[in-house]
């Protein structure tokens, strides 16, 4: 897998290494309970249905959480700034999901890029889309 | 020529791409358009002047708008100054008949988009309401339809006889392009778009799969 060390390394539409992250019912029960947070629309499908849910979903904050993580694995000393999601669509546990990133804009003199984020599932539906700011240390 | 004609930059509440990011992508990449419309929710954005970005790019890039009605929500082409007088850009619930009247008396069109989504697309609400007059276009390919949503359009086009137009709906620059229109001759201008449609020639192209 392709890293990045310094701003320098980036480009323009350059992808991240996409990543297919762990939606398994047995991931949303231990996050939920790390976060003592363990609703039964994110631990147990019969549960989200009474809920009027498809299905138990994976709590936001964790497919922030993906995100992060996708970006860190790409470029390991970068900083953050922001992860701005916007959720069209429930990610559905045990359902297969993809993550992409491309960067959408380079700002050396800030040391700053923008990187799109997708969340689609098997059908290829956007389920969840955003930007990440990230910065990274000078060439 | 191939317009992308349902994009959201910043200027939208949930929109995260930058036009000249959007203009870079669309170069960088090889996305085949020759421009796109900026269609914000609930607004006309009068000040932003994109000509610049445009001419160095050799891309068309036009404005116009995504207003919200009984019927859910709807692209209006078009825009000008005596429009914009005539109904409430910002609120939702616009009653869809009034939008196309104002739009016909100056020379604009409105296009329900994403039809066949559920809750904010015009099939949704045909139950309730019944079919709206005045109606000739819809979007039949959204770059965002998930499941059936854009078969759901389609079918509905067909049976009312409306024509379909495409658009990516994209709201982060990567996702430009996905759907479009095909012109057969070349659209410069918010009117040439509006000439455009009324004449009827044009073709939605969908998502590649």
């Amino acid at each position: 897998m392709s890293t990045v060390k310094t701003i320098a390394d980036v480009e323009f539409g350059g992808e991240l290494p996409s990543f297919k992250p762990d939606t398994s019912i047995d991931a949303t029960r231990r996050f939920g309970k790390y976060v003592g947070w363990d609703s039964p629309r994110f631990t147990d499908h019969e549960g989200a249905r009474k809920e009027g849910l498809p299905g138990a979903i994976v709590p936001g904050v964790m497919s922030q959480g993906f995100l992060g993580a996708m970006i860190h694995r790409w470029a390991p000393d970068a900083e953050i700034v922001a992860i701005d999601t916007i959720f069209r669509a429930p990610v559905l546990v045990d359902q297969p999901h993809s993550i992409t990133g491309v960067v959408t804009d380079v700002d050396e003199d800030a040391s700053t890029v923008e990187i799109d984020i997708t969340v689609t599932n098997e059908a290829g539906e956007t389920r969840v889309f955003g930007t990440a700011t990230a910065k990274l240390p000078n060439g | 020529m191939i317009l992308d004609l349902h994009t959201h930059s910043i200027k939208s509440d949930d929109g995260r791409a930058k036009v000249r990011n959007y203009c870079q992508w669309i170069r960088t990449r090889g996305i085949p358009i020759d421009g796109f419309v900026l269609t914000e929710h609930r607004q006309f954005d009068f000040d932003s002047d994109y000509s610049e970005l445009a001419r160095k790019h050799e891309l068309v890039i036009l404005k116009g708008a995504e207003v919200e009605t009984e019927y859910g929500h709807v692209l209006v082409f078009g825009v000008t100054e005596g429009l914009y007088e005539c109904f409430d850009f910002t609120r939702i619930g616009l009653r869809l008949e009034e939008v196309i009247e104002h739009c016909n008396a100056h020379n604009a069109i409105a296009a329900p988009c994403h039809p066949g989504r559920p809750r904010v697309g015009m099939s949704a609400h045909l139950e309730e309401h019944g079919v709206p007059k005045g109606v000739r276009i819809v979007e039949i390919h959204n770059g965002g339809s998930r499941a059936d949503e854009d078969a759901v359009a389609a079918a509905m086009a067909e049976e009312l006889g409306y024509l379909g137009i495409g658009g990516s709906d994209s709201h982060i620059v990567s996702h430009i392009g996905r759907c479009a229109t095909e012109f057969p001759f070349p659209v410069h201008t918010e009117a040439e778009l509006v000439e455009a449609l009324r004449a009827e020639q044009f073709r939605a192209i969908p998502r590649a799969s």
